[in-house]
């Protein structure tokens, strides 16, 4: 056997940050529409897989990588706008149960129109040639797309919480979030800023399937782990915080990253296994408030 | 209580995306009705889920078969009744799919499925039912005390197929390797295979990482891979976890300068990878469309195929289509179709070219002897369905153990997998 030297162990300390940066962008979209609409949106890696497929449509039009990950956010952002306005508003404020049963039957129609449009074998997605080589830092190996997602990812939070903190929408969402009723009290249309929180959340779903896409391929059925993925980082994180999700989707990805490296077999399970640790000894996440409505 | 409920109701969400994935939501139903003289042929088929697109060829390359058949005549003057099931790759779908088309539908053979595990349980029904059961899956069924009289399996045993491409490997590229191992039985026997083969050809192994099913990142895996400087490495893995350990071997610059070996590719996957999928990248499969340039029956079948659905077919489609065919042709060479003992005994040592060169139905253990095909991707200059070039076909006889060894499990029993 061969011993493992650091710069293995940093190589994988690396592909964790960059594995975690899709998680983050993943679980952020779900837990603004947490925190906004109260929804367990059963959904979510399905709106990441069409974010996947508009990427790939995107670059088959315009050629561009960039111009595909901004329409995958916008395309996908507006269809989510659309699915919240004919189907979700009809149900709030009835049965909690009826969203989220409302979003599973999406995530198995809108698979199968995907493989009615598309076909059953997946779309290859390519990122451009400038991202395709490797950063060498002496032995280090860095691949430039896995630098790119977590540049990139960077570049998002930071537009997302300069958007959430500094401007008016991004105000009123946050105290949407935190009582939707004094809002609606003091004058302004709820309803709208729920369409667009959903939109928003989406819309990061979305840009993870993009990212991930050259990764892996867009497939009709990748977004079932992704849902389930989107769910753990947000409960690990605390339901509803953002602050969570980024925690979380980094903890996560460093997590099933040294369990593949130390134990392969157990790297899919091992997530469980942290957030069931997490929520024994804080039942409520990394940054979850108490008793919050 | 806000924060409990939020919870129960993500519990509820986890558990039906768990449902999804085990595939229990869904079922398709089919009839079919009987007729006077007539006999009854029932498949099985994964239609829905990640293996859909394998389990469609298979499909139809059943239906062209029956179609055929049912053009000339029947078999012995009967007209053949095909029915087929979604068994949705689960086992205990299966098993209620079989009960449905031997016990209700009161089919006279059944055949089909994907999954080794699916076959085994399959065959056990058949000898229970002693009906005759065609495997069109790579299985492990014609090992040890599994199988009956009434089974026949004709995919490629998992080991041979990693005989035939480590047999290349050891040749043509170097000792050095390293695997990345789909981590359940099917990816265990690939390796032993491998590991055996390197025994016998002086090869290297330096690790293998196991890999639980539907991972999807793996540059994880590969500071492992990296570290051990391989020749080369090899991928016991099929379908999306092959599509994902390819792209990111790509993104690492390592379909560049060193060669990847799959021991089992499919054509709906060289097709997702694009152009990840190289020169450098070298793939298994029991028939690739392109054979049709080195054999007629081969592009009789493949331009049929192609005409009728608008694609070439899988290697699963192809073996499917065999396998029918030579359930035909045992009941031709019986002189029944009742006597169902008879005819597995006449399907026993049948010779036979349909789709690549001369074959034969082992006596002994009612397994197909065929050939292996190597590919090699064309990456970036592949276009439409010209996706790879065939660089060998491996000569079946060379990749078997005997019956012999076979029901004892030799040599493979004897190796030991790593941790």
């Amino acid at each position: 056997m061969f011993e493992i030297p650091w710069n293995v162990i940093a190589m994988q300390f690396f592909f964790g940050i960059a594995l975690g940066c899709i998680f983050v962008l993943l679980s952020s979209g779900m837990s603004i529409i947490f925190g906004l609409l109260d929804v367990v949106n059963f959904a979510h890696g399905t709106f990441a897989m069409l974010g996947a497929y508009a990427v790939f449509v995107m670059i088959s039009l315009s050629g561009s990588f960039v111009v595909g990950l901004v329409s995958a956010v916008v395309i996908v952002g507006i269809v989510g706008m659309i699915v919240e306005f004919l189907f979700l508003k009809p149900l709030y404020g009835k049965d909690p149960l009826l969203p989220l049963l409302l979003t599973f039957g999406l995530s198995v129609a809108i698979p199968d129109l995907i493989k009615i449009i598309f076909g059953l074998i997946g779309k290859p997605v390519n990122y451009p040639e400038a991202l395709s080589g490797t950063l060498v830092l002496g032995s280090i190996i860095l691949p430039g797309y896995r630098l790119f997602i977590i540049l990139f990812t960077l570049v998002a939070l930071i537009s997302l919480w300069l958007f959430l903190k500094r401007s008016d929408l991004g105000m009123i969402i946050r105290a949407s979030t935190r009582d939707s009723l004094m809002v609606q009290t003091l004058g302004i249309n709820v309803s709208r800023i729920w369409t667009f929180g959903f939109g928003l959340g989406v819309g990061l779903a979305a840009l993870a399937g993009a990212i991930a896409a050259p990764m892996m391929s867009a497939t009709p059925d990748m977004g079932v782990d992704m849902t389930m993925t989107a769910f753990v980082v947000t409960v690990v994180g605390g339901l509803g915080s953002l602050g969570g999700a980024i925690v979380g989707g980094l903890l996560i990805g460093l997590v099933v990253a040294f369990t593949a490296f130390v134990a392969g077999e157990y790297s899919s399970v091992s997530m469980y296994f942290c957030m069931a640790l997490i929520l024994l000894v804080r039942p409520r996440g990394l940054f979850g408030e108490q008793g919050r409505e | 209580m806000q924060h409990v409920k939020r919870l129960g109701q993500i519990g509820l969400a986890m558990l039906l995306v768990g449902l999804i994935s085990a595939g229990l939501l869904t079922a398709l139903p089919a009839t079919a009705s009987a007729q006077q003289k007539t006999i009854k042929y029932g498949t099985m088929h994964p239609l829905t889920g990640a293996y859909a697109v394998l389990g469609r060829d298979q499909m139809r390359a059943t239906e062209m078969a029956v179609e055929e058949w049912n053009a000339k005549g029947g078999v012995l003057g009967h007209k053949i009744i095909w029915v087929h099931r979604d068994d949705e790759l689960k086992g205990n779908v299966a098993i209620r799919r079989a009960k449905e088309l031997v016990e209700e539908e009161k089919c006279d053979f059944f055949g089909g499925t994907l999954s080794g595990s699916i076959s085994l349980a399959m065959n056990e029904f058949a000898c229970k039912t002693k009906t005759p059961y065609v495997a069109y899956c790579m299985s492990d069924m014609v090992l040890g005390s599994d199988q009956c009289e009434y089974g026949a399996a004709f995919m490629v045993v998992p080991y041979a197929a990693s005989l035939a491409v480590a047999q290349y490997a050891f040749k043509n590229v170097g000792k050095k390797w390293f695997a990345i191992t789909a981590d359940y039985r099917w990816g265990h026997s690939l390796l032993e295979g491998w590991l055996w083969q390197s025994q016998q050809m002086g090869g290297q192994f330096l690790g293998n990482v196991y890999v639980p099913l539907g991972t999807t990142d793996f540059s994880t895996y590969y500071a492992k891979v990296l570290a051990a400087k391989p020749d080369f490495i090899v991928m016991n893995n099929l379908g999306a976890d092959q599509t994902a350990a390819i792209k990111q071997a790509s993104e690492l610059g390592l379909t560049k300068n060193m060669k990847i070996f799959c021991t089992k590719t499919a054509q709906h996957t060289i097709k997702e990878l694009g152009s990840a999928y190289n020169e450098n990248v070298i793939g298994g499969m029991s028939f690739y469309y392109k054979l049709r340039d080195k054999y007629p029956g081969a592009k009789k079948f493949v331009d049929k195929f192609i005409k009728k659905y608008g694609a070439p077919p899988e290697q699963d489609g192809e073996c499917g289509y065999v396998a029918t065919n030579i359930l035909f042709m045992a009941i031709e060479k019986a002189g029944t179709v009742s006597d169902k003992k008879k005819i597995m005994e006449a399907m026993q040592d049948i010779k036979y070219q349909l789709t690549k060169g001369p074959e034969y139905v082992r006596g002994c253990d009612r397994q197909r002897v065929q050939s292996y095909v190597l590919v090699k991707g064309k990456g970036a200059k592949a276009k439409g369905w010209d996706l790879a070039d065939i660089v060998a076909e491996i000569p079946g006889d060379s990749i078997i153990m005997s019956c012999a060894d076979n029901a004892k499990k030799l040599p493979f029993i004897n190796i030991k997998l790593p941790k």
